[in-house]
């Protein structure tokens, strides 16, 4: 009889999972609804957007994929993609190294370290509308101090930022500086975890300083690197921010990449739809980097997907 | 805007900081995009066409005909920059013009007289050359090359002054690349790049060339009236004289920019309408433009009494009003205008530079004015 009432009382398996499912929605919908509300939303329409000839006044008409044939022709577009790839270069590895660097600097056992690692990591919160507006001053031709500094050791002034040959040099470190500080933060999570019976075994062994960071290190962190490098790369393709608040694509055109140029057809020439084409490539672009990626992780059997 | 709120009961009229001029547009095409747009807004007047496009914007000259607002007291650059084709599309917000504003304290200095009435580019380009000193850090003069309008319409006097025209009749071919810009565009990256007399300034407010003129590093600027204020609040000694010649004609260009009234209801579009007609009663007008420096909008305005104050308060103000009849041309009304001035800003930057020269890149930019007119 108590057997019989237990089991009236007990519900169906899908009804017992219910309560336990709704609590676990009511935790990932919030995000997911940010998610697909700024992510995914926005991508949608930017494509329906690339597929129309609008300069967001007048009366906006479909052309089908005329503006992704009208870039595949356009020198303008080319140079763009250029410069971005030529960013990428000087600024992917220089920025992953060094955060590896200074994490290994960042992970001793010394007074004040945790003062040491808040420094490092305040440029990467800053604005970047604030990094560029600094910068702007401290490599200012006339006024500003590295000039002032290159003059007075007797070399002569350099026109940095306002220099077309320079202009994108410079963004690169410039923009490590705001960045590398979350490489820095991932390393350190990932040296904390390399096991410390191993950094013993292997000194035991008789391994030096080095030997200890290629065989023991490295491998521990690499599929860290995997993901800085990946991460930091989309970064590069989108860099927008610090490139627009300085120098707003110029000198001429020296700064222009790929979303400074989509930024400029839509909001400054009015080609809101070959904008939003821009900005479809690089999504795609994007997608297909980020799957190589998850490629490459899963065939070295690599845990960071 | 108190004191209208005040006299006008049943209409309430916030005020909201927009952005500078150039992105305005941008602004405006997000807050048009959802709905969410302002009854008035300020637009430069080289933007006004393309904003004209969108459905928001309606023809108000009923409107104004029933607040019984004299529009004919408007001076005629102002009133057709605010009119597209047929449509009265808002009220002139500002009308300005470019002269040369002179630093005298470095005239004197260096034993130069002041520039007469009739001089011409090759005056203004020795003068220039002349009060350049490299050692105390003075230069002649500076050009904005940010590459936005700014940068771009300084270049149409000088071709307007040589009997050029930047485009033909039908607005769809470029004519500016002709010899007559060629040779405007070379006198300035002469002076740049040769004379060193001529700062290219890429900051996109051109605040570096005014902070130079500000702190007395700068013997020349090509400015408009709205420069006056700052110029006095730094305690400058200048003086104004109207624009370089080639032969006699000292043309200029006057740049009104338009407060453009956006449609949401006939009630809203009526109040916005009758705020902007009482905002450029003569006796508003002249309140604003001794506060502000802004030229009169109305020859109304200018024939008050009062203007005496402002011809005081700002040094050299008269020349500016003047000035207005050396006004002839009007920039070309044509949606296409905006990627015409990119072109042609790309290519002033890309000469003061050195990266090209103005015969090529002034006909590099054309090709690109001529697709975005067809």
């Amino acid at each position: 009889m108590a057997a019989v009432a237990r089991r009236q009382v007990r519900p169906p398996a899908w009804r017992r999972a219910l309560p336990e499912n709704l609590t676990a929605w009511s935790f990932v919908l919030p995000a997911s609804v940010l998610v697909l509300g700024l992510g995914f939303f926005p991508v949608i329409w930017s494509f329906l957007l690339s597929t129309k000839s609008s300069n967001g006044f007048g009366p906006e008409h479909g052309v089908g994929l005329a503006n992704y044939r009208e870039l595949a022709h356009d020198a303008e577009w080319l140079a763009a993609v250029k410069r971005s790839l030529e960013f990428t270069a000087l600024y992917v590895p220089v920025t992953v190294l060094l955060g590896l660097g200074l994490a290994l600097l960042l992970n001793q056992k010394i007074r004040f370290i945790g003062f040491y690692r808040t420094c490092f990591f305040v440029p990467f919160v800053a604005s970047a509308a604030a990094t560029g507006v600094i910068f702007l001053y401290v490599l200012d031709p006339q006024y500003g101090i590295v000039d002032n500094v290159i003059a007075w050791m007797g070399l002569s002034r350099q026109q940095f930022l306002d220099d077309p040959d320079q202009a994108l040099f410079l963004l690169a470190p410039i923009y490590t500086w705001t960045a590398v500080g979350f490489d820095i933060l991932i390393y350190l999570a990932a040296l904390q975890d390399v096991p410390q019976d191993q950094h013993e075994a292997a000194r035991i062994d008789g391994a030096g300083r080095f030997a200890v960071f290629w065989h023991v290190i490295l491998p521990a962190v690499r599929p860290i690197t995997v993901l800085a490098v990946v991460w930091e790369t989309i970064n590069a393709l989108q860099f927008f921010d610090i490139a627009w608040a300085t120098k707003r694509g110029g000198p001429i055109d020296a700064t222009t990449v790929i979303i400074v140029y989509g930024y400029k057809l839509g909001f400054v020439d009015g080609e809101q739809g070959l904008g939003a084409a821009v900005a479809c490539v690089l999504f795609v672009a994007i997608v297909l980097l980020v799957v190589m990626q998850v490629g490459y992780a899963r065939w070295r059997k690599l845990d960071v997907v | 805007m108190v004191q209208f709120n005040k006299t006008h009961p049943g209409i309430v009229v916030n005020d909201q900081l927009g952005s500078n001029g150039d992105e305005m547009v941008q602004k405006l095409q997000a807050v048009i995009g959802s709905d969410n747009y302002p009854d008035i807004a300020y637009v430069y007047g080289s933007d006004v066409p393309n904003v004209s496009q969108s459905s928001k914007v309606v023809d108000i000259s009923k409107d104004i005909k029933a607040t019984g607002f004299d529009w004919n007291s408007l001076y005629p650059a102002g009133r057709e920059t605010a009119t597209v084709g047929t449509k009265v599309v808002g009220f002139p917000a500002v009308i300005d013009n470019l002269a040369v504003v002179y630093n005298t304290k470095l005239f004197k200095a260096a034993g130069v007289a002041p520039p007469k009435a009739s001089w011409t580019w090759s005056d203004f380009r020795a003068i220039a050359k002349k009060l350049t000193n490299a050692s105390k850090d003075v230069i002649g003069t500076g050009f904005p090359i940010s590459g936005s309008e700014d940068t771009t319409w300084r270049l149409w006097p000088m071709i307007w002054q040589q009997g050029g025209e930047v485009l033909d009749k039908s607005n769809k071919k470029a004519l500016f690349a002709g010899p007559q810009g060629v040779k405007a565009l070379q006198l300035l990256s002469d002076m740049a790049l040769k004379d060193k007399s001529l700062y290219p300034d890429q900051t996109p407010d051109t605040q570096k060339m005014y902070g130079l003129f500000d702190s007395g590093k700068m013997a020349m600027i090509v400015t408009g009236p709205w420069q006056l204020p700052d110029i006095q609040d730094h305690h400058v000694p200048y003086g104004v004289q109207v624009l370089p010649a080639y032969g006699t004609s000292h043309e200029t260009i006057s740049g009104p920019d338009v407060y453009m009234v956006f449609n949401h209801s006939d009630a809203r579009r009526k109040a916005a309408v009758t705020f902007l007609a009482w905002l450029h009663q003569p006796a508003q007008d002249l309140q604003w433009d001794i506060g502000s420096g802004n030229l009169p909008l109305s020859s109304k305005t200018a024939a008050l009494p009062g203007i005496a104050q402002f011809d005081k308060k700002y040094v050299g103000i008269d020349l500016f009003v003047k000035n207005l009849s050396n006004a002839h041309h009007i920039r070309p009304p044509v949606t296409g205008y905006t990627q015409v001035s990119v072109a042609v800003g790309k290519a002033i930057a890309t000469s003061l530079l050195g990266r090209g020269s103005p015969k090529d890149t002034l006909a590099q930019a054309a090709k690109a004015a001529d697709k975005a007119l067809s």
